[in-house]
């Protein structure tokens, strides 16, 4: 069969780059696949993409070696506009690529400027409508649609301009657990159905596998490291080589000593099964299904739980807090919480849960209906949002909503500065800052010189700088590969161990799992669950009620029929923890 | 959160239906007309013609009352400062004098104090069909009638996204506002002296300025690659063809101007003062 898209010794280089960011690249993408292009970041999937598509050259210019080709013919003669009526591209910034005022212009955009006649348009834009199931928002504007509605609507676009391939460039980095799996359900069923090609970047590794893949090609440093199918791949242990993390229910296996070699259907928690007749491989060969649980509940008690620490008073204290946007429909009703001093505590939720409201109801933000919002047991109900920070620190989700100075130093002192520190403290603090933040070095660097990882760090310590009791961090590893992530949260973890108390404002249960002491999770305004995060997140009941998903750990357990899934999820953190830790 | 969106307010009155681009043509030549009159009779018939137009149109009045209040200050300080530096500029334009106010420095005369009721009831009749353009263009439809007008597409695209992205923008600036905030570098009232309340909100700027840049990269990418640009003519999902309603409005909007000039040349020539 001819291949849709060819790339043969291809090379490319930015024009204010010395060093190509791809380099020799050979692959071959056939008619109807469903291609996933993973690496961690900087390592050209990006690039790749924009070549594919076209903003590479039409928009971002460079030198570009070796041949790339689109059904056969060359692509470098095309115009930006002949490779989009081929190529479909679903960025990954849901509200950027909105463009329309409604949902029914956007999807008719691309016909708009191919001028195709009204009517045309408007049975185009309802069919494409139908298969993304959206027929409903036809003249709703994007201030009315959640994140992965938009995505639908971006989806829908480019089926309306009935492209064959459609390229998903990091789909999933804005769409909260239910969202991302709904939104990989629906580009599978479109895969399936119209039988487009479908590439598909991403680097979160068990979202991706919740759908069929054929093919996964992994990048690193501007070149393919690695191709297979994910069986293949997920077996050989490719991925953790590459900054992508294997599936928790993998590592599990490693971590009980099973080798996964001796395994197949691997890409989900419920198809994992040995291999018939064993291996050559040295090992145990060929455990019987019975003889396999055993193992697995072996290990699970084998590894002893963490010890907590011993918990502190209560920092914060959330009794009974209400508040409504409009009248009559409360965003968090009657919501009780407490964290302690040097505790870490996720606060779980699926997208319009009622997080952010709570969070701006601690930092004085918002003022709550009802309810006391109490520190160290005072009521603080009366105080303004600056005396709140005093105590409080909130870190948000994006660094660059935060920094606002030239300087690196200047951006941890100003916050001194507004507070009335004494000149040498400022300094002394500033200093002290940097220095556990890891940023002591580049202080006289310009902020636009860090590295995105950096800029968070850097808000951190601007707000460190202030010496809070209690830090808040909204959605503190959105959109970073597992490398950043982990380096992220395990300095994260360094600042706990030495009596920081944080609250996680998240919907990442990987992150929950791994470093919080507890969980509160809220759906719908109210907190329906609190106590242990294995224990939560080995819960489908809570988890679905939640609209998050449950951790995959927990239903391989139940698949191989472990008599408690919260005790095989609690050995893996505790496993996971002393790995990290040697 | 509040539904940050346009000004546009849906509904489904005559003016709703009526093509953007008579409706802008209607705008201008009614602009036009007002500006060739000084005379409190053409306005006080034009505002009460405007006023009921508004009224059929059903906008509710609380989503005009910003800018309604905005004019409203606007007229009443320009005439206190036209009766208080020149109290008897009426006089210049009816030749007579009429005492009415002694100011210590000068008299504010009934001439002049008529003149600024004229002026301000000018500036009222021109509010009515603003609003009404403003909230009954749906931002899409209006680019699709600038588009027809002869403007280039890609201006009066650039007019549509203009309006499908403030909403956006000001929920970031005010995000940042918080972060800020929470900081210590707030600007309400407890946060320092006025100086520094407004140093605090230029710091908000930057990063504002940076992330639009950044929103500014993605919407031009996706843009790009749905072919915007491409072809010299577009066609509008939105655009409506004008009906034989639409061309009679246009075609009385013209007879609107025709008539005006023939009124300002015959009847209504300058300022009309009935004391004098």
């Amino acid at each position: 069969m001819q291949a849709v898209i060819t790339f043969r010794q291809f090379s490319f280089r930015y024009k204010n780059q010395s060093e190509p960011t791809l380099k020799n690249i050979h692959l071959e993408i056939a008619r109807g696949e469903k291609i996933w292009i993973a690496g961690p970041s900087g390592s050209g999937k990006s690039t790749l993409a924009h070549c594919i598509n076209g903003l590479i050259p039409f928009s971002y210019g460079g030198e570009m070696s070796g041949q790339l080709l689109l059904d056969g013919q060359d692509a470098s003669g095309m115009t930006i506009f002949e490779r989009s009526r081929r190529v479909g591209t679903i960025l990954q910034n849901p509200d950027a690529q909105f463009v329309g005022q409604t949902v029914g212009e956007d999807v008719a955009f691309q016909l708009e400027n191919e001028a195709a006649p009204q009517e045309a348009m408007k049975a185009a834009v309802s069919s494409a409508l139908e298969l993304v199931g959206m027929q409903a928002y036809e003249a709703q504007g994007p201030h009315e649609l959640s994140g992965g509605q938009k995505q639908q609507v971006a989806l829908a676009g480019v089926l309306s301009a009935q492209a064959d391939i459609l390229l998903f460039d990091e789909p999933l980095a804005n769409l909260d657990p239910a969202s991302g799996a709904k939104a990989m359900r629906l580009i599978d069923e479109i895969h399936r159905s119209q039988g487009k090609t479908v590439i598909l970047i991403e680097h979160r590794v068990e979202d991706v596998l919740l759908e069929h893949i054929d093919r996964i090609v992994v990048m690193n440093e501007g070149e393919i490291a690695a191709m297979g199918t994910p069986d293949e791949l997920l077996a050989a242990g490719v991925l953790p080589r590459y900054g992508l993390r294997q599936p928790l229910y993998l590592e599990a296996l490693g971590h009980a000593g099973l080798p996964l070699t001796e395994f197949a259907g691997l890409t989900r928690p419920e198809s994992v099964k040995q291999t018939e007749g064993g291996s050559e491989q040295p090992g145990p060969p060929g455990l019987s299904d019975l003889q396999l649980k055993e193992r697995l509940e072996a290990w699970a008690a084998s590894v002893p739980s963490v010890a907590r620490g011993r918990l502190g008073d209560p920092l914060l204290e959330l009794r009974g807090v209400s508040y409504a946007y409009e009248p009559g429909t409360n965003a968090v009703s009657d919501v009780s919480l407490i964290v302690r001093s040097g505790e870490t505590v996720a606060l779980l939720g699926s997208n319009g849960a009622g997080k952010s409201t709570l969070s701006g109801l601690i930092t004085g933000l918002l003022k709550p209906a009802t309810g006391e919002i109490c520190l160290r047991g005072e009521v603080i109900n009366g105080w303004s949002v600056r005396r709140r920070g005093e105590e409080i620190g909130y870190v948000m989700q994006h660094p660059h909503h935060m920094l606002t100075q030239h300087m690196v130093r200047d951006e941890v002192r100003i916050g001194l500065a507004a507070r009335g520190v004494p000149e040498p403290e400022q300094e002394r603090r500033t200093e002290e800052a940097l220095q556990i933040c890891g940023l002591y070095p580049y202080r006289n660097w310009p902020v636009s010189a860090l590295s995105f990882g950096q800029k968070k760090r850097l808000s951190i310590a601007a707000i460190l700088a202030l010496q809070p009791k209690l830090m808040i961090l909204d959605e503190p590893t959105a959109g970073q590969d597992y490398r950043h992530y982990t380096e992220f949260m395990e300095f994260i973890d360094r600042l706990a161990a030495e009596g920081m108390a944080f609250l996680f404002i998240t919907h990442d249960m990987h992150l929950a799992l791994e470093y919080a002491d507890r969980a509160v999770v809220m759906a719908k305004g109210r907190v329906i669950a609190e106590d242990e995060v294995a224990r939560i997140l080995a819960d489908g009941e809570i988890t679905s009620r939640a609209n998050l998903r449950e951790t995959s750990l927990a239903r391989f357990a139940r698949a191989q029929g472990l008599a408690s899934p919260s005790r095989f999820v609690e050995a893996f953190i505790a496993a996971e923890k002393k790995v990290k830790r040697a | 959160m509040s539904q940050a969106s346009g000004l546009y307010v849906a509904g489904d009155s005559f003016f709703h239906r009526m093509d953007g681009a008579v409706k802008l043509i209607l705008l201008l030549i009614w602009t036009v007309v007002t500006f060739l009159f000084m005379d409190l009779r053409v306005f006080a018939v034009m505002l009460a013609v405007g006023v009921s137009m508004l009224l059929l149109a059903r906008v509710p009045f609380r989503k005009m009352a910003l800018l309604f209040w905005a004019l409203t200050i606007f007229t009443v300080v320009n005439s206190v400062f036209i009766l208080l530096i020149t109290p008897r500029f009426g006089t210049t334009l009816t030749e007579s004098d009429t005492p009415l106010i002694p100011l210590g420095y000068d008299t504010v005369n009934t001439e002049t104090l008529f003149y600024v009721l004229t002026l301000s009831f000018k500036y009222l009749t021109l509010l009515p069909i603003t609003l009404l353009f403003i909230f009954t263009t749906h931002p899409s439809r209006f680019a699709a009638s600038l588009h027809k007008l002869g403007v280039s597409y890609k201006l009066a695209y650039a007019v549509s996204i203009a309006f499908r992205y403030i909403p956006d923008l000001t929920k970031e600036f005010r995000t940042i506002l918080n972060a800020l905030q929470m900081r210590g570098l707030g600007i309400s009232r407890g946060d320092g002296t006025l100086l520094q309340r407004a140093r605090n909100l230029t710091q908000a700027v930057v990063p504002l300025l940076q992330s639009s840049l950044q929103h500014i990269e993605s919407v031009s990418d996706a843009m790009d690659l749905r072919g915007f640009g491409t072809k010299p003519q577009r066609t509008w999902y939105m655009g409506k063809v004008m009906t034989e309603g639409d061309k009679l409005i246009a075609l009385l909007c013209v007879i609107l101007l025709a008539v005006g000039i023939w009124l300002k040349r015959s009847l209504f020539p300058g300022f009309w003062y009935p004391f004098g």
